[in-house]
This record gives C-alpha cells, sequence and structure tokens, in this order.
C-alpha cells in the first residue's frame, strides 16, 4: 500500500462520526502511520482511551487531562500537607506507620527505584534524554511552592538518617556527584529531560495503585507509548502527552497488570499461565522443537517471562517494537496475538535452536537474532489465521 | 552453531548473582564475561544468562552465570534457579545502606531455596564511588565474617576485583568438587556433560589468585 493512500484510508476512518473500531483495528493490525499524529490516534481509541464517537473526544480529553493535573498536585505537591497540625509532633525517626514522614521515606523508596529505571530508559536512543518543550516548572524547580523536585527528593533520599533531622526543604541542595563519564548531558536549570516525565507518571500511577505499585519492566511499556504521544504533530495533543500517556498506561496495565503481579505468578491469568499458553501452542504448531526445548530443559520463563511481560519491548529495536505494537493493540482478543507471535519467534530460528546445546539455545532465545519484525509477524499471522480457520 | 568447541571444558559451574536491583550484578558480569562496562543498560527482567570459559589451576572450566532481577517482585521466580546454583554471589551497593541491610535477607532466601553448601561470596560493589559510601568495609567484611563467606569490594566501572571475586568463587567450587563433596552439574540437570580433556591427575595446589579483601583498600 502507498503511503499516501495509507494515510487517507486511516484518516477515512478516524473522520467518521462513529469510529467503527473493528475496521480501524483491521487497519491497525497491518501497521499504523506516525503522519498526522495518526498513530498517537490510534492507540488511544485501541487502548479506550478515546471513545468511538468523535464528538466526545474533546469533552474526554479536557476531563482527563485535568484529572491528571489534580493526581499531580495530589501526589507530589501535597501529599503529606493535610495533616501539617502533627507536623510540631511528626519528627523523622518518628516510628508510626502513618507518620507523614515515614509515608515520605517510603515514597522516596519507591521513586529511587523508578528513578534507576527511567534514566536507563532506551539508552539507544536519545529522545529519552532530551528536554520536553512542556516542562512541569512547578514540579520539578519547587521553588515556588516549597516543595522539592521529584529528581532532588531521590538524589538524597538514600541518606535520610544522615542529612534529614535538619529540615525537610533545607537538604534540597545535597546532590550526587555523578561520574565523568556521567552519559548523559546535564539539562538547563528548568529544563526536563523526557524520562522526568515518565518517572512522574510512573510515581503517580504507582502512588495511584498501591496493589501492584511500581514494578521493573513497567518504565519498558510506558517507553514507547510515550515516545509516540510526545511527538504528536498537533501542539496541545503533544503538550498533553504526559497526561494521555498516563491515562492509557493505566487502561493497558488493567489488561496486563496480572502478568506484574506476584502472586497470581503460578495462575492461569498470570504469567505462568501465559507462558503455558505459548508451550501448548508451540506444542501444537511444531512439535518437535517443543520437544527439544523440553528435552534440553529449557524452562519457558527463561525466555518467555521476559517476552510476554514486556511485550517484546526489549527484544527489538524501539521502531520495530511500535509496529509490533500496533497489530497487539488491534488484537480484539488482547493479548492472543501476542502468543501468536511468541511462537512464531520460536518457529523462525527452529533451525538454530535444534542444531544448539542448551546455553547456545538460551543465548539465542534471550537475545533474539531475527531483526526481520515483517517475518516474525508474517509467521504469526499464519498461526493466527490457522486457529481462526479451524474455528469455523 | 559452536557446538563441538562448546564442549571442551573440565567442568560445568552454574552460578547465580542475586542481590537488590540496581546494585549492579548484570554490569560484574558483563565486566567478568566480556569485559565491558556500559553506563546504561536495561533492567534485568526474569532472569538473564550469560556464558564464561575460565582456566584455572590448567582446568578449563564453563561458568553458566545466572543474572537476576533484583525487584521482590521477581522473588519467586528467581527463587527457583537456586537450587541449581553451585556457587551464588551476593551483591550490595556501598552507596546504598539498604541494599546492605537487605543481604541478611538475602541470605535468608539462599539458604530455603539454595542447595546445602552452596558456595557464597558477598561483593560490597560500586567502590569507584568512594565520596558517596555509606557502608564502611569493616561492616561488609565483618556481615561475611558472621557468616563465614569472603568478602570482596569491586568496581564493575573501574574494574576493581571483579576477576578475583569470580575466581575466588570458582576456586571454592572446583576444590569441592575435587573432594568428591559437590555433584559436578554438566552430568546432572542439564544435559551437556563435560567432556574430560584431562585424566584425573593430581592438581597443583598453586592458588592463582589471592584476591580477598581482608579488611584494607580494595584498590
Amino acid at each position: 500500500m502507498a503511503s499516501k493512500s495509507k494515510v487517507a484510508s486511516f484518516k477515512e476512518v478516524l473522520s467518521k462520526e462513529e469510529i467503527d473500531i473493528e475496521e480501524l483495528r483491521r487497519l491497525c493490525f497491518y501497521g499504523c502511520t506516525d503522519k498526522e499524529g495518526i498513530r498517537a490516534t490510534c492507540w488511544k481509541i485501541l487502548l479506550g482511551y478515546l471513545p468511538v464517537k468523535r464528538k466526545y473526544w474533546e469533552e474526554e480529553l479536557r476531563r482527563q487531562r485535568s484529572s491528571y493535573h489534580r493526581l499531580m498536585n495530589d501526589v507530589i505537591i501535597n501529599p503529606y500537607k493535610e495533616e501539617d497540625q502533627t507536623e510540631a509532633v511528626d519528627h523523622p525517626l518518628n516510628p508510626n506507620p502513618d507518620s507523614q514522614w515515614h509515608k515520605y521515606f517510603e515514597d522516596n523508596d519507591i521513586l529511587l527505584q523508578i528513578d534507576h529505571d527511567t534514566r536507563r530508559l532506551y539508552p539507544e536512543i536519545s529522545f529519552f534524554q532530551l528536554p520536553t518543550m512542556y516542562p512541569r516548572k512547578a514540579f520539578n524547580t519547587g521553588v515556588v511552592l516549597g516543595i522539592e523536585a521529584l529528581k532532588e527528593r531521590v538524589s538524597h533520599s538514600s541518606l535520610p538518617s544522615q542529612k534529614v533531622e535538619s529540615s525537610r526543604y533545607g537538604v534540597r541542595k545535597v546532590k550526587i556527584k555523578k561520574n565523568e563519564e556521567e552519559p548523559f548531558s546535564p539539562l538547563k536549570e528548568g529544563e526536563e529531560g523526557h524520562w522526568e516525565v515518565v518517572e512522574r507518571i510512573l510515581f503517580i500511577y504507582a502512588k495511584m495503585n498501591k496493589g501492584i505499585g511500581y514494578v521493573q519492566g513497567m518504565n519498558e511499556i510506558i517507553g514507547p507509548i510515550y515516545y509516540i504521544f510526545a511527538q504528536h504533530p498537533d501542539s496541545l495533543w503533544k503538550e498533553h502527552a504526559e497526561a494521555d500517556t498516563f491515562f492509557c498506561f493505566s487502561n493497558l496495565m488493567v489488561e496486563i497488570g496480572d502478568n506484574f503481579t506476584k502472586k497470581l505468578d503460578r495462575s492461569r491469568a498470570g504469567i505462568g499461565g501465559s507462558m503455558n499458553r505459548l508451550m501448548t501452542l508451540l506444542k501444537d504448531r511444531d512439535t518437535e522443537i517443543h520437544k527439544n526445548l523440553i528435552d534440553k530443559e529449557i524452562d519457558p520463563a527463561f525466555f518467555g517471562f521476559r517476552w510476554i511481560t514486556l511485550l517484546l519491548s526489549q527484544e527489538f529495536l524501539l521502531p520495530d517494537v511500535i509496529r509490533l505494537w500496533d497489530s497487539l493493540f488491534s488484537d480484539s482478543e488482547r493479548f492472543d496475538f501476542l502468543i501468536y507471535v511468541c511462537t512464531a519467534m520460536i518457529i523462525c530460528i527452529r533451525t538454530d535452536i535444534l542444531a544448539a546445546d542448551f546455553s547456545v539455545t538460551i543465548k539465542l532465545l534471550q537475545n533474539y537474532p531475527i531483526d526481520d519484525m515483517q517475518r516474525i509477524l508474517q509467521k504469526a499471522q499464519d498461526i493466527k489465521q490457522f486457529y481462526s480457520l479451524s474455528k469455523r | 552453531m559452536a557446538r563441538a568447541t562448546d564442549k571442551k571444558y573440565d567442568h560445568l559451574f552454574q552460578l547465580l548473582l542475586c542481590g537488590d536491583s540496581s546494585v549492579g550484578k548484570t554490569c560484574l558480569i558483563s565486566r567478568f564475561a566480556d569485559n565491558e562496562f556500559r553506563h546504561t543498560h536495561i533492567n534485568t527482567i526474569g532472569i538473564d544468562f550469560k556464558l564464561k570459559l575460565f582456566t584455572i589451576r590448567d582446568k578449563k572450566i564453563r561458568m553458566q552465570i545466572w543474572d537476576t532481577a533484583g525487584q521482590e517482585r521477581y522473588e519467586t521466580l528467581t527463587a527457583q534457579y537456586y537450587r541449581k546454583a553451585q556457587g551464588i554471589i551476593l551483591v550490595y551497593d556501598i552507596t546504598r545502606e539498604e541494599t546492605f541491610r537487605n543481604v541478611t535477607k538475602w541470605l535468608r532466601n539462599i539458604e530455603d531455596h539454595g542447595v546445602k553448601g552452596v558456595k557464597i561470596i558477598l561483593i560490597g560493589n560500586k567502590v569507584d564511588l568512594e565520596s558517596e559510601r555509606k557502608i564502611s568495609t569493616r561492616h561488609g567484611q565483618k556481615l561475611a565474617n558472621q557468616h563465614n563467606i569472603k568478602f570482596f569490594e569491586t568496581s564493575a566501572w573501574k574494574d576493581i576485583n571483579v576477576t578475583e571475586a569470580f575466581t575466588e568463587l570458582a576456586e571454592q567450587i572446583l576444590a569441592k568438587v575435587e573432594s568428591g563433596g559437590g555433584r559436578d552439574r554438566g552430568s546432572s540437570s542439564i544435559r551437556e556433560s563435560a567432556i574430560k580433556l584431562h585424566e584425573q591427575q593430581p592438581t597443583p595446589a598453586t592458588k592463582s589468585h589471592g584476591g580477598c579483601c581482608s579488611g584494607g583498600s580494595s584498590n
């Protein structure tokens, strides 16, 4: 399909007063385009953030974006203020779990972990290190409101016992000295890197979803979504990339959150169930390779755990991940197609696996050698077709 | 695939690294196995794997090194690999107190899930960040002594003591295997029996590296 007509067909579907979701899914399945912000719009619809009726878009976006602003305020600016009157008796060493100080330190532990992980988000591209055009200055510098910037909270959160007695805000300037080979060029005062936006979204998500909290790997899920939204050609949509990402990510986590939950590991809904489905499907489609893996005692957890939990985002380069996610998100039975793709990935390297011993097999599966996304998707589609035909 | 050459080793050892997230487990392995260091690498999700061929006392050792995710969520997954390991490297970050406090928790995990008599060493990583140090060498050494395990302070970045630490662990496992006290994993759970290149021969008792950090500066 020529690029122009691709844009045209997307525009046609997206311009309808009530968008035909099935039609949109069919189009997206074969890959969206970034032209005119089409991919961002499609993902927002597919992830249930934008309603199918266009006339509600404006109102819905306004409502959600302002509610994100309130969340930012509640979670970052004002979380410890409600019991201000207790501050006279509260102190950093207060062992009471309801102590505002206690909560503050607990939050900082979460923040520290998120900070570590978002700093190393997609190191192969520069995007996340670059400054956003829309820094949340109030949240970033904190000066005006007398609150600490998230990043500054983190930079000294590992030494609260030594430093914090003085004042909660007085230690703001304590900064960790960075290595001279620090790979990230420092941003100017008031600037904010895209990774810091991602950090803030994850922190708010963790605070709002305490049952699941922050789990390593969520950063990899949120990365591509924010990457698409933050490069929207329309400046208003671009400006609200943060809020939009938060809600799309939250919606997505409703569907895949079970994979991030330890207590569901062995259940059908959790990652254990998904890995079983992968192996069952593989056995059905390619008995020989399945038997080979079993004989070599290759546990699906060695590769399948990461593949499925992260929607394959660590296995391919970002542009390929994005293309793959077009198909994954347009799956009406999310995330069946993901399992098909994983199966296809194994079958695509079957010859290598059959010739390999235990170690080499694991290396192949953990450092997946094929970068031809089209080939993998084609194979996955064949598998999908096989099952949809056999269902009839 | 390099299948034929793969098998030219005397012993197959399985090692596992554990410890809190972001203490530098992956970096230590990359330094040891590939002699490289990257400031930015992605999180380890689940369990990762590296191979290293390595010689001690004329014995060719093929090391399978398992890298685990440090976050609590991944514990149930990673714990099941403890029992496959003959040697475990437990890592903390000398600049972050809580990672040191958690060493006890990790030791308990090893006790619960590891095989009896598994060889363990303790590593305090990131000595290149001396100005941010929170845990003194003495403290680390004391904890190691309490548990009767060897202790090293390392820097994966500056390549300090990394090989020494892995070597020490390999030495301990080798001694155990040679004294008949440990099964050689090559022929058990994993289908990669080691092909004996050398017939059983008396091994010279030369120690290739002393290496253990005995309380002084690690530089």
